[in-house]
């Protein structure tokens, strides 16, 4: 099966800033795939640009193997449902919205009921098919959007930041509106988030952006600053790297390549900290602790050691990386 | 003050005897008012939506043009008029001097700017998802602008209704272009002029009346499609 997008060389520029900068970038049709970033990273930007309601200033984007040269044409446009972070219904009913889109993409106007249902149904929504979109709640008006988008079809479903500003209830019930529709044979499934725990838990793979830029390195530990002769200083710490990267802007520490340990190491280890033990957590079958040490630190420890160490809440304990454990970019 | 009192009453009396000359000015007012705001909107609306939507070299210069225009005094626009549609003018051999068709024309190019600049202002002030969601979801030109439309209904329904409101007050190009013919170019403003100065004080304040009544709701009109 071709691959849902191919990006080659993609630049983006807005009021003479570079918000993408992207040299390559492949996603696999029939994926989960989680945009992560911080705020500013260009996730938003990178969906539009996916969605192709953005032009960009440079390079191409192949869809589905075929190169869109500046629009998209009906049958394009119909493989693509993109969800805004905070979607707009126009005024009318929940179905008068999903018809909407249903006439805008060409749909037989004797079909336009029966898809509605089922768009309603994929989110668990009929209930409120004739409920002014003024009264929903901000869960429900998210999950009527995404039945708005996926409605005609598409094979590839972007959200942008599906889950910002919802609680738990309201997450959940998204995740599974999400989930169903990954779940058939071919849907592609991008959305953009700033939480990585959700993203290990949605996607079948993450892309990291920092700055515009794809990064291969974990977000966990991502520290901005400035490099300096074989340093890296973020203005609270200093951190010694191996890399000439003399213009990198950015720092990311693998948090698995991290150690803990009560009391400073004896070793050839070049990062030593002491700092204070603020979070113990559990991810998946490991830990996670945070330690504040200038910059809060990300670690991730297996329970057996988390055991060994005896750690408790407040504890001052000392982590170590080599160089090597640095990323910079 | 006996006299202005007097005369109120003396004009309410007119209204109240619903006279037939009285009503066809009216009528004649309304019509042609409706029938410019209507040819105007044809125009205004879609230019005023398109407008808003895109960006273009000239976008800036094109807006200068219109709100110069807003304030363009309405006796120029009937003079330029009836200098086109004057017999010796390059328009006087379609014969469209004093007839209503010239008084609707006239109207039309006056309130034009004000209801593509208040079109402009009703997309501009919608919601900011709006466009890039119809775009997400499938809006292209055409069908872009008519949703745009269809969701800004009540701005630009209330563009309409100031452009009438500013056609059916209008004197000067009336006045210049349909020549205050009675039963045919005769309108309520011209009517009212005319009636002031043959001393018919009465007529023209039922006239005034009749006007300020349709004025009044117009707005009320515009406040309950604001509050809309």
């Amino acid at each position: 099966m071709k691959p849902a997008y191919e990006l080659y060389d993609i630049k983006l520029e807005q009021q003479h800033k570079t918000i993408l900068n992207i040299s390559q970038l492949t996603i696999d049709s029939g994926k989960s795939v989680a945009l992560l970033g911080e705020n500013g990273a260009g996730k938003t930007s990178l969906i539009n640009l996916l969605a192709f309601t953005t032009q960009t200033s440079r390079g191409s984007i192949h869809l589905f193997g075929q190169k869109i040269q500046s629009k998209l044409n009906k049958q394009q446009r119909r493989r693509i449902g993109l969800v805004h972070q905070q979607p707009y219904l126009l005024p009318g009913t929940v179905a008068d919205n999903i018809g909407l889109a249903l006439r805008l993409q060409g749909v037989a106007h004797s079909d336009i009921s029966n898809l509605t249902q089922q768009a309603l149904k994929q989110v668990n929504l009929v209930a409120l098919a004739d409920q002014s979109a003024n009264t929903l709640s901000g869960g429900e008006l998210k999950r009527v959007a995404i039945a708005r988008a996926i409605a005609y079809q598409p094979d590839i479903l972007l959200l942008d930041e599906p889950f910002s500003h919802l609680d738990q209830r309201h997450i959940q019930q998204l995740e599974q509106s999400i989930n169903h529709f990954a779940q058939q044979t071919g849907k592609t499934v991008i959305f953009s988030t700033h939480d990585r725990l959700q993203a290990l838990a949605l996607a079948n793979t993450t892309i990291n952006l920092v700055a515009g830029k794809i990064s291969a390195a974990p977000l966990l530990n991502l520290y901005h600053g400035k490099f300096k002769q074989h340093f890296f200083d973020t203005g609270k710490i200093v951190i010694h790297v191996t890399s000439e990267l003399t213009n990198a802007q950015h720092l990311a520490v693998d948090p698995k390549e991290i150690i803990v340990s009560p009391k400073p190491l004896k070793s050839s280890m070049r990062n030593s900290f002491p700092g204070r033990l603020s979070v113990i957590s559990e991810e998946g079958h490991a830990i996670r602790l945070a330690i504040e040490c200038g910059e809060r630190f990300h670690v991730i420890i297996s329970p057996e050691a988390l055991a060994s160490l005896k750690l408790s809440l407040g504890d001052t304990v000392w982590l170590s990386f080599k160089s090597t454990a640095v990323t910079i970019f | 003050m006996s006299y202005f009192a007097d005369s109120l009453l003396a004009a309410f009396n007119i209204i109240g005897s619903f006279d037939a000359d009285i009503y066809r000015i009216v009528l004649t007012s309304v019509s042609i008012s409706i029938t410019a705001t209507l040819c105007a909107a044809l125009l205004a609306i879609p230019a005023g939506v398109s407008m808003a939507l895109n960006s273009f070299t000239g976008k800036t210069a094109i807006q200068h043009l219109l709100n110069t225009l807003m304030s363009m005094p309405t006796v120029v626009i009937g003079l330029l008029l009836y200098g086109l549609f004057s017999r010796l003018g390059p328009l006087g051999h379609l014969g469209l001097l004093y007839t209503p068709t010239a008084v609707i024309i006239a109207e039309a190019i006056l309130i034009f700017p004000i209801m593509m600049n208040l079109t402009i202002t009703a997309v501009n002030s919608a919601d900011p998802r709006l466009v890039p969601t119809l775009i997400s979801l499938g809006a292209r030109s055409y069908s872009l602008i008519l949703y745009v439309i269809q969701a800004t209904r009540f701005a630009i329904l209330a563009a309409l209704v100031t452009g009438f409101g500013r056609a059916i007050g209008e004197v000067g190009a009336a006045m210049m272009l349909g020549g205050n013919i009675q039963g045919f170019t005769r309108t309520m403003t011209t009517s009212i002029a005319l009636e002031t100065s043959k001393g018919e004080f009465e007529l023209g304040l039922a006239l005034g009346l009749l006007l300020l009544m349709i004025a009044f709701s117009l707005n009320f009109a515009l406040s309950w499609l604001n509050k809309a």
